[in-house]
């Protein structure tokens, strides 16, 4: 039985401390009585969120195993079921309502995901060599990504893809394996906007594979997916019409829109550049309170950050987050069994990329996703999600050495 | 490659490397984005700091106007006014300097009289909740007059903070008219807050309390929206932003109404002045109801005053013995009275117990039950009568003898069969099921009072007092019911629901709630009987003839512990061979119904068939 780390321990309930009250902080010019507002539900979550983490880490680690499968069946069926009768109030069909509770299939599929393909790829080695082992684990990737992208909620497929690659690193492939597997997504990106960058990219994929000795028959089929890749989405990005490029561009680059889609990130720069080292203080801020951010307490909740407490709160946070995801990763080491290794990559890959996304966001470095922040943007189905985690990998660093 | 035959160290080594990697790309990540934190918060500092404090770009609420009602006939009956708020914005008052010069400025504004506007404790507590809530907007002077919004926009200027809010109130052009009807608005509670299904609405938005704006709340609300505005230094706003999203408010739906407003403004006049009571009437075909007045009448524009004026008005209805708060059409429950003889009868003859050539004991001013006197209202007696002439004379002795023969279940059968006993499902709140019940239930109900069921019960029951309660509203539908034979149909006031712009989204269909079962025999001597009561002579509803129409009805006055007179029933329908609109009448400490409640009933119908006169009539 390992102890218990406390590093650990304490930057979670810190960055759970700084949610709460920032989300106090962003929502507080409603006129609510104190349990309808959304400060008081966070905390209500959170209850909600750590118990649930509490019963986690005391189940026996092998159960993971035995409802691995099962409960990605599960979420499979609960994301065709959104399909059709999900909750149109949100926009898009990401709801299912079950028995007065509203949550997110999709964040149910996260944890079942990991759980599912951890226990495969712990079973069966994968390499690119040998195209049969990448069927089954390939087949698990693609049915939720899928069922996630037709929602349509990119942000979430996006979260399952970096989660795979994390897993397939750590079951055998090579960085140079995953680069030669991800080149025709590559290549259908770049063909679109840069021939330069896209040649480039090319000629790198021809001289690596030859470089580390790929056969023959790989370095065909790669070079073919590449090339024919990038032609099918150069003569598909030609024949779209050019209102639909520039939502694309736009999405790619909200800064091209300034009034639409960039304002958010214009405002949210605005804001976080306006609070300088130290910030302008709790609950002050005019750029949160008066201006604009419509999701500064969901989606933009850095933002309030980076305004009220500055450099000095933003290199705080970022450090707590820091803290949280190498102590998780380095659970890997204290454990040699790969089904606890690949839950506790997979889990730190899921928390990781959804802070990394979220907060490039704010300051105009990646695309306005939806992506939520761990532990600090305000919504329920989300703290739950990432509190079963947080479960998980203390369950891992605790029970994870006699799992059978 | 794909052998597990791994060494065990090797495992190890190749883990350790493998979160090495995932540490390195944690923190080389973490750390562009510090340097581009960095960039923003220290480098580009200044910039961003003027652009924060430039920002002129506001989003702003726009809250959805609320749907109209309307008669059947288009007349707008409830719509909205404008209402202006004089508010603080807190934030806008930068230096120490500028909030005591407003807070001064503020304090000396008067009105014509020379009287201050606002008191310094009132005002002091606003500026002391800004300080906490600088970005929310505090309300100063609620629902302000033109005169009010003149003065503090001449000293716009001097007076930074200051803002006019324009809010949407109800406005009911008709006053007291119709006023139970329509019900009013307020301020939503926070018990409303907590419910599950007002989750769309923020703490100071106005939600339908009582009446139609209660019951379709859903349909008058509509939906808010938002758009991006600039505003001045002062925090005035200047304009939209061109190019910003811009979300348009979707007002309300429009109610239909099946009210007629013409008859609605006959009614409400044709009551006398002073009295309580209630008026209804509906149409027995479908349940489309044109007229319900209530008295004494409430103001509704009272509830979209001010703070202030509204709790001064609210504790003066509230607290009014007269209770005008009170819808009695539906939540007022009387004893019948004589109007339901006609269940007496019609029980009685649909069980064959009496027949149209059943006569009893001559009335000579009362009859002797055991050890009791029970009186007739003609002290000199009517003879002997039939059921026709009982009713059209509604002659007590016949019908205690009748009654004790039929039998108190087969009265409460009849009854329940017209809609007594139960709530009929107005699209109304509060609406009273009255009271009609068997002898254990009876029991029950006066257990603690010792009252045991006995059977001379039963001649109070069928001359409709005792322990009978019923609404202005069931006693109107039971007539009309009565008198088309084709089924009770659920009074209510909803007919369309259009959009905004008028467009039809549903229509509502009428909804039989009880077959109202009687055979013609039966029917057609009960009818002959109101027929008669109102036409013949000796008939006891004579002022509620309307030539040229077959009217038929039947009066009431009940005694009461709550004054010297009687309360004043009539219940009509007309025309009786095709019944077009069945009106009820009760007055209460009136006189007799016949004397009293006939004539407005007389005026109604009189309006409803003969529309071209209504000038003369109101005259």
């Amino acid at each position: 039985m390992k102890k218990i780390d406390w590093l650990f321990m304490t930057s979670l309930f810190a960055l759970i401390a700084i949610g709460i009250a920032l989300v106090y902080s962003a929502t507080s010019n409603t006129d609510l009585i104190w349990y309808r507002t959304e400060w008081f539900k966070q905390i209500v979550h959170f209850s909600i969120g750590i118990l649930l983490a509490v019963v986690i880490v005391f189940l026996p680690a092998r159960l993971w195993k035995n409802i691995a499968y099962f409960s990605y069946t599960l979420a499979i069926i609960a994301l065709l079921f959104v399909m059709d009768s999900g909750h149109i109030s949100k926009g898009a069909g990401r709801w299912l309502d079950i028995a007065g509770f509203r949550f997110q299939p999709s964040e149910f599929a996260k944890i079942a995901y990991l759980l599912a393909s951890s226990l495969w790829l712990s079973k069966h080695r994968v390499s690119i060599l040998y195209p049969k082992t990448l069927i089954v684990p390939g087949f698990m990737f693609i049915v939720p990504f899928l069922l996630v992208l037709k929602q349509p909620n990119l942000s979430t497929a996006l979260v399952f893809t970096a989660m795979t690659l994390v897993q397939f690193y750590w079951a055998g492939f090579r960085f140079v394996d995953l680069f030669l597997f991800i080149s025709p997504v590559v290549s259908v990106i770049l063909s679109a906007t840069s021939a330069l960058y896209w040649n480039i990219l090319i000629i790198c994929v021809f001289f690596v594979s030859i470089k580390f000795k790929f056969p023959i028959w790989l370095i065909v089929l790669v070079m073919m997916l590449d090339v024919g890749g990038g032609f099918v989405s150069k003569m598909m990005w030609n024949s779209i019409e050019d209102h639909q490029r520039s939502r694309i561009l736009t999405f790619l680059d909200p800064m091209r829109d300034p009034k639409g889609e960039g304002y958010q990130v214009i405002q949210s720069q605005v804001a976080i550049g306006s609070g300088g080292i130290f910030g302008k203080g709790f609950g002050e801020g005019s750029q949160t309170n008066l201006a604009f951010l419509p999701e500064k307490h969901t989606d933009f909740i850095f933002s309030v950050l980076g305004e009220q407490f500055g450099f000095f709160g933003v290199f705080i946070v970022l450090i707590l987050f820091c803290i949280l995801f190498l102590r998780g990763i380095m659970i890997c080491r204290l454990h040699t069994d790969s089904f606890v290794n690949l839950v506790v990559s997979g889990a730190c890959t899921i928390l990781f990329f959804h802070t990394l996304v979220n907060v490039a966001m704010t300051i105009g470095f990646m695309p306005v996703t939806g992506l939520p922040l761990p532990f600090l943007s305000y919504g329920g189905s989300f703290v739950i999600t990432c509190m079963i985690l947080i479960g998980l990998l203390i369950n891992m660093r605790l029970k994870g050495g006699n799992i059978y | 490659m794909l052998s597990n035959s791994q060494h065990p160290e090797d495992i190890r080594l190749e883990t350790n490397l493998k979160t090495l990697v995932f540490a390195f790309v944690c923190v080389i990540s973490f750390a562009l984005l510090l340097v581009r934190f960095l960039q923003l918060q220290y480098f580009e500092y200044d910039n961003n700091l003027k652009r924060a404090e430039e920002n002129r770009t506001r989003k702003v609420n726009i809250k959805a106007n609320r749907g109209y009602i309307l008669d059947r006939n288009g007349v707008v009956l409830v719509r909205n006014r404008p209402s202006y708020q004089i508010s603080l914005l807190y934030n806008s008052l930068k230096s120490k300097a500028d909030k005591d010069s407003v807070f001064n400025r503020l304090l000396r504004i008067t009105n014509q009289d020379g009287k201050r506007l606002l008191d310094s404790a009132a005002l002091a507590f606003s500026f002391e909740r800004g300080r906490w809530q600088k970005f929310r907007y505090q309300r100063l002077i609620e629902d302000a007059s033109q005169e009010i919004v003149a003065l503090f926009e001449e000293r716009a200027e001097e007076l930074p903070g200051i803002e006019i809010l324009i809010e949407s109130r109800r406005d009911y052009p008709f006053g007291e008219y119709g006023a139970h009807i329509f019900g009013y608005t307020g301020e939503i509670s926070e018990q409303e807050l907590e419910l599950p299904e007002n989750s769309h609405y923020v703490m100071g938005d106005r939600i339908g309390k009582k009446g139609l704006e209660f019951s379709y709340e859903k349909e008058f609300r509509g939906v808010n929206g938002f758009r991006y505005v600039e505003v001045n230094a002062m925090g005035r706003e200047m304009g939209p932003v061109e190019g910003m999203p811009f979300v348009k408010a979707i007002s309300g739906n429009t109610i239909v109404t099946t009210i007629d407003w013409k008859l609605q403004e006959i009614a409400e006049q044709a009551i006398p002045e002073g009295l309580k009571g209630a008026v209804v009437a509906l149409n027995p075909q479908n349940g489309e109801i044109y007229v319900m007045v209530s008295r004494p009448p409430l103001d509704p524009n009272i509830f979209s005053l001010e703070k202030k004026e509204l709790h001064k008005a609210w504790a003066s209805v509230a607290l009014d013995t007269a209770k005008p708060l009170t819808n009695r059409a539906i939540s007022g429950a009387y004893a019948p009275g004589s109007v339901f003889k006609i269940i007496t009868a019609a029980a009685g003859l649909e069980d064959n117990v009496i027949t149209e050539h059943t006569k009893y004991k001559s009335c000579m001013g009362g009859y002797k039950f055991g050890n009791r006197y029970a009186k007739c209202h003609r002290a000199s007696g009517h003879g002997m009568l039939n059921v026709i002439g009982a009713l059209r004379e509604s002659c007590n002795v016949f019908f205690y003898q009748a009654g004790l023969d039929i039998g108190n279940r087969r009265i409460g059968e009849m009854g329940r069969n017209f809609g007594l006993g139960a709530t009929l499902g107005v699209d109304l709140p509060n609406e009273r099921a009255g009271q009609l019940i068997d002898s254990a239930a009876y029991e029950k109900l006066f257990e603690r009072r010792g009252w045991k069921w006995s059977h001379g019960e039963v001649l109070n029951i069928a001359i409709g007092q005792g322990a009978l309660l019923v609404t202005p509203l069931q006693q109107t539908a039971m007539m009309g019911a009565l008198a088309w034979g084709k089924g009770l149909y659920r009074p209510h006031f909803l007919k369309e629901i259009r959009s905004p712009e008028g467009d039809l989204i549903k229509e509502i269909p009428a909804r039989k709630i009880s077959e109202g079962r009687l055979s013609e025999r039966t029917r057609e001597l009960v009818l002959k009987g109101m027929y008669e009561a109102v036409n013949a002579p000796g008939g006891t509803a004579r002022r509620a003839i309307v030539q040229g129409i077959k009217v038929g009805g039947k009066t009431g006055s009940t005694e009461n512990p709550h004054g010297d007179k009687t309360h004043a029933w009539f219940a009509a329908v007309a025309p009786l061979d095709a019944p077009e609109i069945a009106v009820g009448v009760i007055l209460e400490n009136a006189g007799g119904g016949g004397a009293m409640a006939a004539p407005v009933a007389q005026r109604i119908l009189h309006a409803y068939f003969y529309p071209d006169t209504l000038k003369q009539v109101v005259k």
